[in-house]
């Protein structure tokens, strides 16, 4: 247990190395002078330099690194120039924005398809496995800030189900926070389930396949029952990992979303810093949200390595 | 079996909708697509008009059938050029010694712990809009699941006994994954490239449609959907044509990908 | 004799084209017996196995005369009285044991399911009457097996534990389906003698499905030879190695390789492929790659199963055997 604990661990450090490593190049090839970004076309020579020399921008690359990297440790993520704040401050104050409508679109998306993907895995080929692959089809293709729009129109605008746009806080009451971030929710939740359905359904018919079903049969159990006891427990384990995954993924993936529907969050801080070039905002979100996914994606292995007995077992061996 | 084939066909019709809008607009257009005409903005649908106007009073069909192009022209370029990157960098991984291998997947991972479309939104901000960093963005972005494609099939394929056969005799790693595991992994790739396109076409007009991708006077469903969603509370018909199109090209795309998948890579496999 | 435990009459299995699988397979189990069904790989005898089990997946149809168990008609039962008394009365050791039991439930926790079901007792009484057949099936330490998970288990372990599985109901019949194909080859013998050991001690009647033909005339009473789907020669183990009528069983035991054989002479080997095609005619299926083959053998023919020595050919009643 404690070996994969570490193994997981350093290769999620490594992934996270490389990530800062690419986000770090890759906004550093940025055409043009940061410094001049700043000061605009008029500044003199001297301030540029002045200016440069105290961004660090004469010091060689790895000491740049290095440095970025040591202050992230300190929580200095930078400052934004376009906001003129600490970009630590920007980040957290729209993280609740983005982490409910991410949690709260997982909460709709994951019970629905697991229920979907089930049933149209033990009615194979009837009418309603039909459906629910069409759906499944729909789900993953059909672009969600058209999806918004539509929504938008019809139950928002036209129904008055929901408000059209923007964010109530929870404290200004939880109802109403739920009202405002249910139909960008829901928008999420139908894009997730197109994978979702696919995951449980794929993951049941082959549990439902295997030989353990019959040996249960053959014990003379009802079918219900193998299905309960036998079909479900192996039919879920595979769809927990993915989970973890497809939340991460959507939690940088609300920038449509949050544009439509006016919400305040991380996806449109995320816009703005690249509609503006405000690279170090740019940075900090690339790798405030990079850094997430893969502390997720930690967890939910350690989670599943540590429910499933198989791979508990990796360690200990086999016994003989 | 005959499910299978449905969605094949389904898919290639949905597709070829799509290639007949951009072939005709090489011949003809209803209405040149930037012609504004002020005194006709938000028609609905007409018999001049056939999918109505926009804000401008610019035909939709007619725009719609111009962005056609470049979503087919991203959508192609971006997955070729990830796809023929990701194979390499995904061949040289599975066929090097253990260090290199583990270095480029590290890499790869890190690309991938990139959610959706944030490494492509990061790409657009170094290169800058237009469509051309488009196509490199979407490309890039498509780079890593091919590589992780092409290297798993390689492992896989490195331990059976042909691939041990033919490196017994003396050949080398290119003559190996060229020749012998290569027509092995056709069919997946071809499944992968099919639905990549559909993914491709989806980020190209997300991109757009946050203002990153195709530029104005250009045009592109994602723009064209952008700019009615000023509008579409007051006009919503405006905002239902250019997603119906891009719905069609993706699910063509995803659907062709989805059947071959189940008729080549399913059968072949099992075989 | 007392009435037989398993009685199938006119078994044929065909698939969604129409294909026939087996065809015509008539065989019966009596108390206490111990029959042994061979054939190559193909020939149907798993097939037979699954159809009695109900285990079919579900684009093959099952037709038959009669298939009855301990005296009750399966053929007209509907699905779940059928499994309940499947459930009761049979047990089954399937051939690959990686998974039959479910990997991610302890021993203890799936062991006693059937015994429950079929309202035999509390789980407490399942699991402790578990920890006995266990034991008895030679497994040393019961109580640290019951409560590992099958990974844990070595091959031969999980087949012990399928063995204990399947006694928990104290069945009337076991059906094992070359239970020892997957195990190496000293835990092979090892699992092959507790079967008869506890046919031996419990009076369990078994249907022993193997190819291993040197095995099942070690243990079996009586031993039916399949070929291509259907039955071509049933009759004691004596008799059958003794007066082999069919052809193809002939072949069978002539390919059995001894220890005092010339080790520079080749094996042995039968011509030919078996059959895919056509397994529902009446004419012989054996014919092209026989060596007795005559003109008769290509027309219908029809042979009578109520001799105690049946065989599919025409050699014996023509008065050619040996």
């Amino acid at each position: 247990m404690i070996k994969i604990f570490g193994k997981r661990l350093i290769s999620a450090l490594a992934v996270l190395l490389v990530v800062s490593l690419i986000t770090f190049f890759v906004l550093k090839w940025i055409p043009g002078d940061p410094a001049q970004l700043i000061l605009g076309t008029e500044a003199s020579q001297e301030s540029l330099e002045a200016l440069r020399e105290s961004m660090g921008l004469n010091l060689p690359w790895t000491t740049q690194y290095w440095n970025w990297l040591v202050n992230l440790f300190h929580g200095d993520w930078g400052s934004s120039y376009i906001y003129g704040e600490s970009v630590r401050t920007l980040i957290l104050q729209r993280l609740p924005v983005t982490f409910s409508v991410t949690i709260f679109s997982m909460v709709i998306a994951v019970p629905l398809s697991a229920l979907i993907g089930i049933l149209a895995a033990l009615f194979k080929d009837s009418p309603f496995d039909v459906l629910s692959r069409s759906l499944m089809q729909l789900g993953t293709a059909i672009p969600s800030f058209w999806l918004g729009m539509i929504f938008m129109i019809v139950f928002a605008a036209q129904l008055k189900w929901f408000p059209v746009t923007g964010y109530t806080p929870p404290s200004e009451g939880f109802f109403a926070f739920l009202h405002s971030i249910a139909l960008p929710s829901i928008i999420l939740a139908i894009g997730e389930m197109g994978v979702l359905i696919r995951l449980f359904r794929s993951s049941m018919l082959s549990a439902l396949q295997q030989d353990f079903m019959q040996s249960a049969q053959v014990k003379g159990l009802p079918r219900a029952m193998a299905i309960v006891k036998y079909a479900l427990r192996s039919a879920i384990i595979a769809p927990i990992t993915v989970i973890g995954n497809q939340t991460a993924k959507l939690f940088g993936g609300t920038v449509i979303i949050e544009t439509i529907f006016a919400l305040p969050g991380i996806g449109r801080l995320l816009l703005t810093s690249v509609e503006q070039r405000d690279i170090e905002l740019l940075q900090g979100i690339v790798l405030f949200i990079t850094f997430m996914v893969v502390f997720i994606n930690l967890i939910t292995d350690l989670l599943v390595a540590a429910a499933n007995p198989l791979i508990r077992m990796e360690t200990g061996g086999k016994e003989s | 079996m005959k499910k299978k084939k449905i969605t094949v066909i389904l898919g290639a019709i949905l597709i070829s909708i799509i290639l007949l809008l951009c072939v005709v607009s090489f011949f003809w257009l209803p209405f040149d697509p930037d012609r504004m005409d002020t005194a006709n903005r938000f028609a609905l649908p007409s018999m001049t008009h056939l999918l109505g106007t926009d804000q401008f009073g610019r035909d939709v069909l007619s725009r719609i059938m111009i962005a056609s192009r470049s979503a087919l022209l991203v959508g192609l370029c971006s997955v070729s050029v990830g796809a023929l990157i990701g194979l390499v960098v995904g061949a040289i991984a599975a066929m090097s010694g253990p260090r290199l291998q583990s270095l480029i997947m590290r890499v790869i991972d890190g690309f991938m712990a990139f959610p959706g479309i944030l490494l492509a939104m990061m790409l657009v901000a170094v290169l800058g809009k237009g469509q051309i960093n488009a196509v490199i963005a979407i490309g890039i972005f498509m780079i890593p699941s091919f590589s992780r494609l092409v290297y798993s099939m390689i492992l896989e394929n490195k331990t059976r006994l042909h691939i041990k056969a033919a490196r017994s005799y003396g050949c080398g790693p290119v003559r190996i994954v060229v020749s012998h595991i290569f027509p092995d992994m056709l069919p997946r790739l071809i499944t992968q490239f099919s639905s990549s396109i559909g993914g491709a076409i989806l980020t190209e007009s997300s991109l757009s449609f946050l203002g990153l991708g195709i530029q104005p006077p250009s045009a592109s469903w994602g723009m064209m959907l952008s700019e009615a969603r000023q509008y579409v509370l007051s006009y919503p018909f405006i905002a239902i044509a250019p997603g119906v199109v891009l719905l069609v090209a993706v699910l063509g795309f995803n659907l062709l990908g989805d059947g071959l998948n189940d008729r080549l890579v399913q059968r072949g496999g099992r075989a | 004799m007392s009435a037989p435990v398993l009685q199938l009459q006119g078994c044929t299995v065909t698939d969604a084209r129409d294909n026939v699988l087996i065809h015509d397979v008539s065989l019966s189990v009596g108390a206490h017996e111990c029959v042994g069904i061979i054939g190559e790989s193909g020939s149907g005898k798993t097939m037979t196995a699954r159809a009695i089990l109900g285990l079919l997946s579900k684009d093959l149809k099952l037709s038959a005369r009669q298939m009855s168990l301990c005296s009750q008609d399966l053929l007209t039962m509907n699905e779940k009285q059928k499994r309940a008394v499947i459930g009761q009365e049979i047990g089954f050791v399937p051939q690959n044991t990686v998974a039959y039991l479910h990997p991610l439930i302890r021993i203890r926790n799936q062991i006693a399911d059937g015994f429950v079901q079929a309202g035999r007792g509390t789980r407490q009484q399942g699991q402790a009457k578990a920890e006995q057949l266990l034991a008895s099936v030679g497994i040393r330490d019961p109580k640290r097996v019951m409560n590992s998970y099958p990974g844990q288990l070595s091959g031969g372990m999980r087949q012990r534990v399928n063995i204990a599985m399947a006694l928990m109901c104290d069945p009337q019949l076991i059906i094992a389906d070359e239970p020892t194909t997957a195990l190496d080859c000293i835990v092979q013998q090892q699992v092959t003698e507790l079967f008869f050991q506890l046919h031996q001690q419990r009076n369990t009647a078994i249907l022993m499905i193997s190819h291993n033909l040197t095995m099942l005339k070690k243990y079996c009473d009586r031993i039916i030879v399949m070929y291509a789907g259907q039955i071509v020669e049933a009759a004691s183990a004596q008799e059958i190695f003794d007066h082999p009528h069919h052809p193809y069983t002939r072949a069978l035991i002539s390919v059995i390789p001894r220890l005092d054989q010339d080790p520079n002479v080749p094996l042995t080997e039968i011509p030919g492929y078996v059959p895919e095609k056509n397994r529902g005619r009446t004419s012989c299926l054996f014919a092209d790659r026989c060596a007795h083959c005559q003109p008769q053998c290509r027309q219908p023919l029809q042979f009578s199963d109520a001799l105690p020595h049946f065989s599919r050919c025409i050699l014996q009643e023509g008065g050619m055997a040996g």
